[in-house]
């Protein structure tokens, strides 16, 4: 039986290699992308594995100069191909930039929050213009091994330099669980009714920061939980954040076998505070969207950590 | 947004669905709910951001005995924020027995019972910063906790349950972005609201005047509006908006400014404990979600039936602190750091007695004798309460001989001739100032008689030690300081008889149809309980009935628009 082929880009980073893993275990599809020797980077290699797929999820990561040559190369070289393959490009609720309230996908897109959301809303136009692409926009991944919103929010919270924010944590916290996102997007490779369009991915009703620490400490055994005021907030986002970034760049590249403390970024920190809701309700409906309960990706994420 | 309101053009008329005058923990609460909500809302301030004493002095008037009672412009604060700014941050929810009509507590009983009001304690718990709304040990840590004094068991009180702490929450400071950002708010600040204006039936209010202390002049007109100016100043404002009804709003059986009620408190007593020193713990837990709770000795409510007498919860304490005999540096540099703790706090800290040369000495030869006790302190006062956001509430001290005081803090039963009035002094922008005449009753006198009693008796029985104590002093101790500051209450009291309440089951002023009440003012009974979290339960409330009154009332009632 021929079977549907998926190629992975970004299959190294966390999304990919969890993508990769469920179509391995689907019955439908087999994957591609992450074998060793195959670099993305390289037009040749990837025009050929291009060539040789019948969709391609692109789950771009690394520096926003990256986001942005991977996709141009991407949509380039797919462009050309008689038979352009699905793209399922995954983007980030970070296209909304500073919007408020609830968004949903007819909401203006602004790359007014740094160089990264630029980045994203750039190679998400790139996406739009390519004639058979569907775009996820999800909101911060959790789970088991989900760097950013699972990884360093437990280092943070066992460390106590990050608990209840107070003012600075009410923001909305627009939590998808990897599994879920990971199903959405298996859904989305295979309807040809969704071309062209985007869809928000987070969970229906979403925690604030704030109760997103609280639970997650719980779940964690880092309790009890810290007040983190306004002064430790402003230490450690203006103050430390460059030198533990620049530490933790150098002990990568350098290969030393330390782990420097996580960050607590400016980025982090606006967006506890940011008051955005992601309605997913279009994903619900067309990708059959169904997101774990809160308590169990915590218990989920907890577990891998500890 | 934000406005001020002397830089709104003279002689302004706003207008709104909703107007809600008094940014203090109902109203900024009131306000929060219904952003969103599709209504159009102004919330009136008669302060700025930050205190001024100008604006405050605005709050200055007569007490009838300053032993009774302290002066009219402390403890309360008129500014964005209200008295929260201040607080101590103790809350816990009123008990059962709170609601219900006593035969042996003259005027008690709510129009509604506690389950009315359960729905709403979790999440004015959630705004207070309190935690979860679980309030015994067993429901908030999950089991029982150590003893708070070992092998007591006592068929008098229970001491499972808890207070927990705000952090303390300034409400302005906390949720003022929240409301800056909202788009269907309006907050005036320095907008002092003088009178509010009715129709000719007497029956709707149809404006509120606003005046600063510029001299500017302006006018809210809107469908409902809701008093929240503190349990003194509702009355106020009721009494002083007398040009329809001569006796002031919702006046018309004189029972605006009566029943005001505080809380009964004190320190007595000396209390030995016969158990080792660790079998001891009248310190603070804390609760996974970090907030500090503590539990107490309260008075169960079969034996309250049983004998007749208000509600009483209790607290093992330190020593008087003014006494340097008690040889302890802890206490003796807290009674030298006076000048440095606010007037709301040291008055029961130090009370208002002077000290002799010789007892000064005697506190600082304390100190000198152990350093390292009184810098241990310092440093945990440094680190957990003037530097932490999330504050440690209060001071601890473990005595290393076992011996402490009884911290108690009881219902005052309602009593009419307890009142606040109008005098004939007004205030810079006209309004006349208050008068406070606060009364206690033999009733209160019994609660804590009487509860002490059946303390000192569960020790004794017990055998777990013993509190001494002289009763003939009890009513000199529990009025040694007066009425226990900051908590004003009943003087819009809610009720079903317009004789003996100002306000229906749903907080609105009898007889006048767009008027509602916020805040402790209406409460008929005190309870045991401080009154914050009740406050915010009570305006969470009030908030839902305000939204499905406005749809209602839209449609009966055209708002005027400006000329």
């Amino acid at each position: 039986m021929s079977t549907f082929r998926v190629l992975v880009l970004g299959a190294h980073h966390f999304v990919g290699r969890s993508l990769c893993g469920a179509i391995r275990v689907s019955d439908w599809a087999s994957c591609s992308g992450d074998e060793p020797g195959f670099d993305e980077r390289n037009p040749a290699s990837l025009s050929q594995a291009l060539a040789a797929c019948d969709a391609v999820v692109n789950a771009p990561y690394g520096s926003p100069a990256a986001i942005g040559a991977a996709a141009k190369s991407l949509y380039d070289l797919a462009s050309r191909l008689a038979a352009p393959p699905r793209i399922v490009h995954l983007s980030s609720m970070t296209v909304y930039g500073s919007a408020v309230g609830e968004v949903d996908e007819n909401a203006e897109l602004r790359a007014d929050l740094g160089d990264y959301a630029a980045a994203q809303l750039a190679a998400e136009r790139r996406a739009a213009a390519y004639p058979n692409s569907v775009v996820l926009r999800p909101g911060c991944e959790y789970g088991p091994a989900c760097p950013e919103w699972s990884v360093r929010i437990a280092r943070l919270l066992i460390a106590r330099r990050l608990g209840d924010l107070g003012a600075a944590g009410d923001g909305c916290c627009n939590l998808i669980y990897l599994d879920d996102l990971t199903g959405a997007i298996l859904t989305a490779l295979r309807l040809p009714e969704i071309q062209g369009q985007a869809f928000n991915l987070a969970m229906p009703q979403p925690p604030s920061w704030n109760e997103y620490f609280t639970l997650f400490a719980k779940a964690l055994g880092a309790v009890p939980l810290r007040r983190i005021g306004h002064r430790q907030l402003q230490l450690e986002s203006k103050v430390l954040a460059a030198p533990l970034r620049v530490a933790e760049i150098l002990a990568r590249r350098l290969r030393l076998p330390v782990r420097t403390p996580a960050v607590l970024s400016p980025s982090l920190r606006r967006t506890c505070q940011h008051e955005i809701r992601l309605d997913s309700s279009k994903a619900q409906n067309l990708l059959g969207l169904r997101c774990v309960s809160l308590a169990q990706g915590l218990a989920a994420s907890a577990k891998s950590l500890t | 947004m934000m406005h001020i309101a002397n830089e709104l053009p003279e002689d302004s008329l706003l207008t709104a669905d909703i107007c809600i005058v008094g940014a203090g923990a109902a109203g900024i609460v009131i306000a929060l709910q219904l952003v969103d909500s599709g209504l159009d809302v102004i919330l009136l301030e008669s302060g700025g951001l930050k205190a001024d004493p100008q604006t405050q002095a605005l709050y200055a008037g007569e007490v009838a005995d300053e032993r009774l009672h302290s002066p009219p412009d402390r403890y309360r604060q008129r500014r964005f924020g209200g008295t929260t700014t201040i607080w101590g941050g103790r809350c816990m929810p009123f008990d059962a027995i709170d609601f219900e009509a006593r035969q042996y507590v003259a005027d008690s009983g709510w129009p509604f019972a506690l389950q009315e009001l359960l729905p709403f304690y979790p999440r004015a718990n959630q705004l207070c910063e309190a935690g979860p709304f679980a309030y015994t040990t067993e429901t908030a840590f999950g089991g029982p906790l150590r003893p708070m004094i070992a092998d007591f068991d006592s068929r008098n009180f229970t001491t499972n349950t808890l207070e927990r702490f705000s952090c303390p929450t300034d409400f302005g400071a906390r949720y003022g972005q929240k409301l800056r950002s909202a788009r269907n708010i309006r907050v005036v600040l320095d907008a002092n609201v003088t009178a509010l204006q009715l129709d000719e039936s007497g029956q709707r209010v149809t404006a509120a005047t606003v005046r600063t202390l510029a001299g500017r002049r302006a006018k809210v007109q809107a469908r409902q509006f809701v008093l929240a100016t503190g349990g003194l100043e509702v009355a106020r404002v009721l009494l002083a908006s007398s040009d329809v009804h001569r006796n002031g709003l919702g006046n018309a059986h004189d029972v605006v400014g009566r029943y005001y009620m505080c809380h009964i408190a004190g320190t007595v007593g000396a209390i030995k404990i016969k158990r080792p020193l660790q079998g001891v713990w009248h310190g603070y837990d804390i609760s996974d979600e970090g907030v500090y709770c503590r539990r107490r000795l309260a008075l169960r409510p079969e034996v309250q039936r049983n004998l007749g007498i208000g509600n009483f919860v209790a607290r093992l304490h330190h020593p008087r602190i003014t006494d340097p005999a008690h040889r302890n540096a802890v206490l003796s540099l807290l009674f030298l750091s006076k000048p440095l703790i606010p007037y709301e706090y040291a008055k029961r800290l130090h009370g208002d007695e002077r000290s002799s040369v010789r007892a000064w000495l005697r506190h600082v030869g304390n100190v000198v004798t152990d350093p390292f006790d009184a810098a241990a302190f310092a440093w945990h006062m440094l680190k957990d309460r003037r530097l932490a956001e999330r504050k440690f509430p209060s001071i601890i001290i473990k005595s290393k001989a076992n011996l402490y005081s009884i911290d108690y803090h009881a219902e005052q039963q309602p009593n009419r001739t307890s009142r606040v009035s109008l005098t004939q002094d007004r205030d810079p922008l006209g309004v006349p100032r208050l008068k406070i005449d606060w009364r206690y009753t033999n009733g209160d006198v019994d609660t804590v008689t009487r509860a002490l009693a059946l303390l000192a008796g569960d020790f004794e029985h017990g055998g777990v030690g013993t509190l001494d104590y002289d009763p003939a002093t009890v009513e000199f101790e529990m009025t040694r300081y007066g009425a226990y500051g900051g908590h004003h209450i009943g003087t819009a009291r809610m009720g079903t008889d317009p004789r003996t309440s100002v306000t229906d089951a749903d907080c609105r002023v009898h007889g006048v149809g767009n008027l509602y009440i916020g805040g402790s003012a209406t409460f008929p009974t005190s309870s045991q309980a401080n009154p914050t979290l009740t406050i915010v339960a009570l305006a969470l409330r009030l908030a839902e009935r305000l939204k499905q009154e406005s749809l209602r009332d839209a449609a009966r009632h055209p708002l005027l628009q400006p000329s």
